[in-house]
């Protein structure tokens, strides 16, 4: 498997969490891409995300306590959730839970407009 | 006996030189990167049925269905509909665009599989009225694609100049993936490689899963009923998504016409009136792991960056783009064209620069006041291209 494929699924595996919902299990997943919607007073974010032009958004449930970090040259910076603005960059780690897609760990890597480095 | 080997080294010298033709692959593959263009060309050249997969949003039925002239990878008579909604007095620290992702963007499918249209009684995917624009979209030609995908994105970024430092009024700038990555394929520069550009238009054109991709499109948003796509996901395998973009990517970029002395004196006025500055006339590749496309001169004609191209064409926002921003378009096989620009509002090449704005104006002003006889030659060499 190639790296772009690895990429891609990474990027897709919330869509298939999402058909995963009803599973008694909670699927640890990730995704990569820009933020679209930071709801500070409901704790969610919007994450818009995809492969060429289809394109998909994730709605992550960011409950107090979940780690978030803005990452500088190498280190890992602990920031509030209110920090995250549309159009950064982010790595979130999450599971599916019956009220939907919850975030373990949000990890902010860049702006869109900046470009990001690192690979996905 | 010599005269038999002479007929047959000239027969293999007369068959390494022909012409390569629209839809051949790029000179130089080994016989197993022929073999896997061959296998590639198979699934492209598919069509896709309801049970196969195909929809139930789609644009077309298989990869050809637009990809068809004048050979597989060339252009074709479909118009596809993009939306977005631009909010240009968006507050600071938030996006302009809004792709309208949440709500089926931004490519709305022309077509419905019957399962889908009696489910829901509509013929197409509806635009949502959050969308400011609505663009039409021309099937692009992907001939030499694979050469465009193997330029480094250290040359691209060195053509960038956002700021206009050297104040000539050319400020191409990129655009970049959600993820952050340098995009360079699709009118708007959005997608960052080859593979991505054809996993995501099997679901976004045809409506097929992939494991890239293995979620049908949402009907504005809302998922699909249930019972309208009967194939099981992922309704293409890896594998085979591999070889469709394998074959893409060998494709050969169509050779230029031989040019007359007029057209070579075009080729002057070409640079002279500033056409170059965003039609470089060619990009280098960097290392691949095919030897046929590593380290190779592509007269792609374009920066692979965005450029403002005035009010009269804008349309759609998208990623970093604003609505009047777009990729310089490649003009190799430019000959092959039959209409020009992003919707094929052009007929001709010359409507076509007749209609260039934004950073192209000087350009565009210098190529009216030219006297007629540099702008024939110029024209004669844009047909050679």
């Amino acid at each position: 498997m190639d790296r772009v494929t690895l990429l891609s699924l990474a990027a897709f595996i919330a869509p298939v969490a999402l058909a995963a919902q009803a599973r008694p299990t909670v699927p640890h997943d990730s995704v990569r891409g820009a933020i679209r919607v930071v709801d500070v007073r409901a704790r969610t974010l919007e994450v818009t995300t995809g492969v060429g032009f289809a394109l998909r958004v994730v709605r992550l449930q960011v409950p107090a306590g979940v780690p978030i970090t803005n990452q500088q040259r190498g280190q890992h910076e602990p920031i509030r959730l209110a920090e995250l603005k549309p159009g950064d960059v982010v790595r979130a780690s999450f599971g599916a839970r019956p009220t939907g897609f919850v975030a373990y760990t949000i990890e902010r890597v860049g702006r869109m407009d900046a470009g990001v480095h690192s690979t996905p | 006996m010599t005269r038999w080997w002479i007929a047959l080294m000239a027969i293999c010298v007369a068959a390494a030189c022909r012409r390569l033709q629209p839809g051949d692959p790029v000179r130089g593959l080994s016989a197993a990167e022929r073999a896997q263009f061959d296998s590639g060309r198979a699934v492209f050249d598919s069509v896709f049925t309801p049970e196969k997969g195909l929809g139930p949003l789609f644009n077309a039925n298989g990869c050809k269905e637009c990809h068809e002239d004048p050979a597989a990878g060339g252009t074709g008579d479909e118009v596809e509909r993009h939306a977005t909604a631009f909010h240009a007095n968006a507050p600071p620290g938030s996006r302009m665009c809004d792709e309208l992702a949440a709500q089926g963007g931004f490519v709305f499918q022309n077509h419905v599989t019957p399962l889908l249209h009696a489910a829901l009684g509509i013929d197409s995917e509806p635009i949502p009225s959050a969308a400011t624009a609505v663009g039409r979209r021309t099937t692009p030609e992907i001939f030499g694609f694979g050469l465009l995908d193997a330029v480094p994105d250290s040359e691209i970024l060195a053509y960038a100049d956002p700021d206009d430092r050297d104040h000539d009024g050319i400020s191409g700038r990129p655009n970049r993936f959600f993820d952050g990555r340098l995009g360079r394929f699709g009118r708007k520069a959005l997608v960052p490689t080859l593979r991505e550009f054809n996993d995501g238009a099997f679901s976004a054109e045809i409506g097929i899963t992939t494991p890239a991709v293995p979620t049908e499109e949402t009907v504005a948003g809302t998922p699909i009923p249930p019972g309208t796509d009967p194939a099981p996901d992922p309704e293409l395998s890896d594998h085979q998504a591999e070889l469709a973009t394998t074959f893409v990517r060998l494709l050969a970029p169509p050779e230029p016409l031989q040019m007359s002395r007029e057209a070579r004196q075009g080729r002057d006025v070409f640079i002279r009136v500033g056409c170059a500055r965003c039609h470089r006339p060619v990009l280098t590749t960097g290392d691949s792991p095919i030897e046929a496309l590593r380290y190779k001169k592509v007269a792609a004609y374009t920066d692979l960056l965005l450029h403002d191209m005035g009010p009269n064409l804008g349309d759609i926002c998208l990623a970093l783009a604003t609505p009047t921003e777009f990729r310089t378009e490649p003009l190799m096989g430019l000959h092959l064209k039959k209409q020009f620009l992003h919707d094929g509002r052009a007929s001709t090449a010359e409507q076509a620069v007749e209609m260039h704005g934004g950073e192209a104006t000087k350009a565009r002003d210098l190529f009216r006041a030219l006297p007629a006889g540099d702008r024939a030659a110029l024209l004669a060499f844009l047909k050679t291209l």
